[in-house]
């Protein structure tokens, strides 16, 4: 596959570039906070621990409207429900995916299609966009992307990988969508990158945890694991606020809401989070998840237990340690990781 | 002054004994946390537990959160606003006195540790502590903050820095009260135009996920069911309408008009910062001004705005 060295002075051209080509998506200051934006090429910085939301409202906004209808009588079609969105996708680039955030992205593509079904509003927006990473030379204390099969320099779920190199670049395309879109990007020169990010790969990996034990998690009967003691534990102190859900950039459950006025109405769907009550309260008022010990206790299991039967045995928590960092009570998933497999 | 670990020692020592005793049956307090610049609440229940118990400036959330839900006998390792708010919650009736034992502690204040963090860049692996100083380091570097200059605004202004009055015993060297909030800043808001004050408060939440975490650590939400959970009717739409999120906060803020003690928690479990005491300190001078009222300082004063009396001046309630 095919590598360019971007060098510092060409950086701006480079980031001009993209942007010419496709709508440019990278880390940019939002209200105070890193997060991957939309971005003018001389607001992007490579100098950026992770963004502080996880990149999945890319491909799937908090708020999507998906389908409208009007009222209209006089028209031939009123009250009939039509999507919205899917005939205008704009091509996107992003630019500095962290490679824990491409994996978590990568696992939630196939929550939205696989051999059952495809939600094709995530798929016309995740299919269409070219993913470039920037791989992680400082990763932060509550980073643990090497514990749960990742890497800092992993590429999974990316079509082009990148390390800052002399304040430049050293970029590799990974996916033929990657390269056929560098091959066309003008002014890229071509240069050795892949060994050096090999070595450096090596270099940072090993600065970070081993991998965290599921042997057990992945052995065991759901049934001994959901009835372990420890969760209750953990549970004394989880506030159910939510936070690490809307964080979390594997979490990807959500609500459907039809809303409507005098002249029309919309159905769309937003972020709900299994900390919730409402989540899973019944029509009959049954709340089969009655207390939050239960609800606490489903994102772990949904995180370690279920995603990896049904993905192959990868971890749906990623290690970026948004969660860790965010969660006011200090809930840690390596420690519940470390509690379910003990 | 007393150090960190002399007060830590005595919560444990206090939390034995009222275990052993009987007294409770779990004793709520802080544990140290798994990343730098955090404590974990921890549950004691038994004397090896009581081991882990530590006082800390980075104790930031608001322990009485949880008391609405236990049914047992609890001991709160407390600061001047957590016990302030379990005295609220007893005046409520949302916890019986005789299961609530409140270890105060004399603080110092909590510092506000997004503001630590987005004053250094770099990766911090470490964080130490005394009454002074805040040390943090990384690979490579280490730099001091002074503890001072880093709390957090509502400790700046915090009225019951110890609980003596309402705690059924006190650990640590008493600190005074200090001078209260004069809401100088909202006297410059009131002036402002109705269009002018509504786009300031919208703009405060316009960063709002509405994942409900500032309603989930604060100890006055204990509602069963939130009005923003109802379905049926549904108050209020789910998604990132601007103004749904201004209903939610400007509601939550009315339900807590004359009961907020400033403990800060919402503002503390918010992934996105927003400054939301700010809905809160204006019903809060409100309440000051019209009622002379401060909650939670003892324990036979009501809420003004949960009072009825058939002789009050107001017309409208007669």
């Amino acid at each position: 596959m095919a590598e360019y060295i971007v060098k510092e002075n060409a950086l701006r051209a480079f980031f001009q570039a993209l942007a010419q080509e496709r709508r440019l998506l990278a880390p940019v200051r939002v209200g105070g906070k890193l997060q991957m934006a939309e971005a003018r090429p001389e607001e992007v910085t490579l100098d950026y621990g992770n963004t502080h939301q996880s990149p999945k409202s890319a491909f799937f906004p908090q708020t999507e409207r998906l389908m409208a209808f009007h009222k209209d009588t006089a028209q031939s079609d009123p009250f009939v429900y039509k999507p919205l969105g899917l005939d205008k996708i704009t091509p996107t680039v992003l630019f500095g995916l962290r490679p824990c955030d491409a994996q978590g992205l990568a696992i939630c593509d196939q929550v939205f299609q696989n051999d059952r079904f495809t939600d094709p509003y995530w798929k016309t927006k995740y299919e269409s966009s070219i993913k470039i990473g920037l791989a992680c030379d400082q990763p932060g204390p509550a980073c643990f992307c090497t514990a749960v099969g990742g890497s800092p320099y992993g590429e999974a779920g990316l079509d082009a990988l990148a390390a800052v190199k002399d304040a430049g670049l050293a970029l590799k395309a990974i996916t033929e969508a990657g390269a056929e879109f560098l091959k066309k990007l003008p002014g890229l020169e071509s240069g050795a990158a892949e060994s050096e990010l090999a070595e450096r790969r090596k270099a940072v990996e090993s600065k970070m945890p081993g991998p965290l034990d599921q042997a057990k998690v992945a052995a065991g009967a759901i049934l001994d694991i959901f009835n372990q003691p420890h969760w209750k534990d953990t549970a004394d102190r989880c506030l159910n606020c939510g936070t690490c859900t809307f964080v979390c950039p594997t979490c990807h459950c959500f609500d459907i809401q039809d809303e409507q006025n005098d002249k029309g109405g919309v159905r769309m769907r937003n972020w709900d989070t299994c900390m919730s009550w409402l989540y899973t309260v019944h029509g009959t008022g049954h709340n089969p998840r009655p207390t939050k010990t239960e609800r606490m206790r489903q994102r772990f299991l949904h995180k370690l237990k279920y995603i990896p039967l049904k993905q192959n045995g990868q971890s749906g928590c990623i290690g970026c340690g948004r969660c860790v960092t965010l969660c006011p009570v200090n809930i840690d998933i390596r420690e519940v990781a470390k509690q379910m497999n003990g | 002054m007393m150090s960190l670990e002399e007060i830590s020692q005595k919560i444990q020592a206090s939390a034995k004994r009222l275990l052993a005793e009987g007294r409770a049956e779990v004793v709520i307090g802080y544990r140290r946390g798994t990343t730098p610049l955090t404590v974990a609440p921890h549950f004691a229940r038994t004397a090896e537990d009581c081991d882990q118990l530590v006082w800390s400036s980075f104790a930031k959330i608001n322990l009485a959160t949880y008391l609405p839900k236990y049914p047992g006998k609890v001991a709160l390792v407390a600061k001047g606003c957590d016990a302030r708010s379990a005295v609220g919650q007893v005046v409520e009736n949302q916890v019986l006195r005789e299961n609530l034992y409140i270890i105060g502690v004399a603080c110092n204040g909590m510092v506000d540790v997004e503001r630590i963090l987005a004053g250094e860049p770099r990766p911090a692996f470490e964080a130490t502590e005394d009454q002074a100083t805040i040390k943090l380091s990384g690979e490579g570097w280490i730099t001091s903050l002074a503890r001072e200059e880093v709390l957090r605004r509502n400790c700046r202004v915090c009225v019951s820095r110890t609980p003596s009055a309402t705690a059924d015993e006190v650990i640590g060297d008493q600190t005074e009260p200090l001078s209260a909030d004069d809401f100088a800043d909202l006297k410059e808001l009131a002036g402002r135009s109705p269009a002018d004050k509504l786009a300031y408060f919208k703009g405060l939440v316009k960063e709002c996920l509405r994942c409900y975490a500032c309603r989930n650590a604060c100890p006055l939400c204990y509602c069963p069911v939130c009005f923003v959970d109802e379905t049926r009717p549904q108050w209020l739409g789910k998604s990132q309408d601007e103004m749904d999120t201004f209903t939610f906060h400007v509601l939550r803020a009315f339900h807590c008009a004359g009961r907020c003690t400033s403990c800060g928690a919402c503002e503390t479990a918010c992934p996105m910062d927003i400054k939301l005491r700010e809905f809160n300190r204006v019903l809060e001078s409100e309440v000051q001004k019209d009622w002379q009222y401060t909650p939670g300082l003892t324990w036979d004063q009501k809420p003004p705005l949960t009072t009825y009396r058939p002789d009050d001046e107001a017309e409208f309630i007669k």
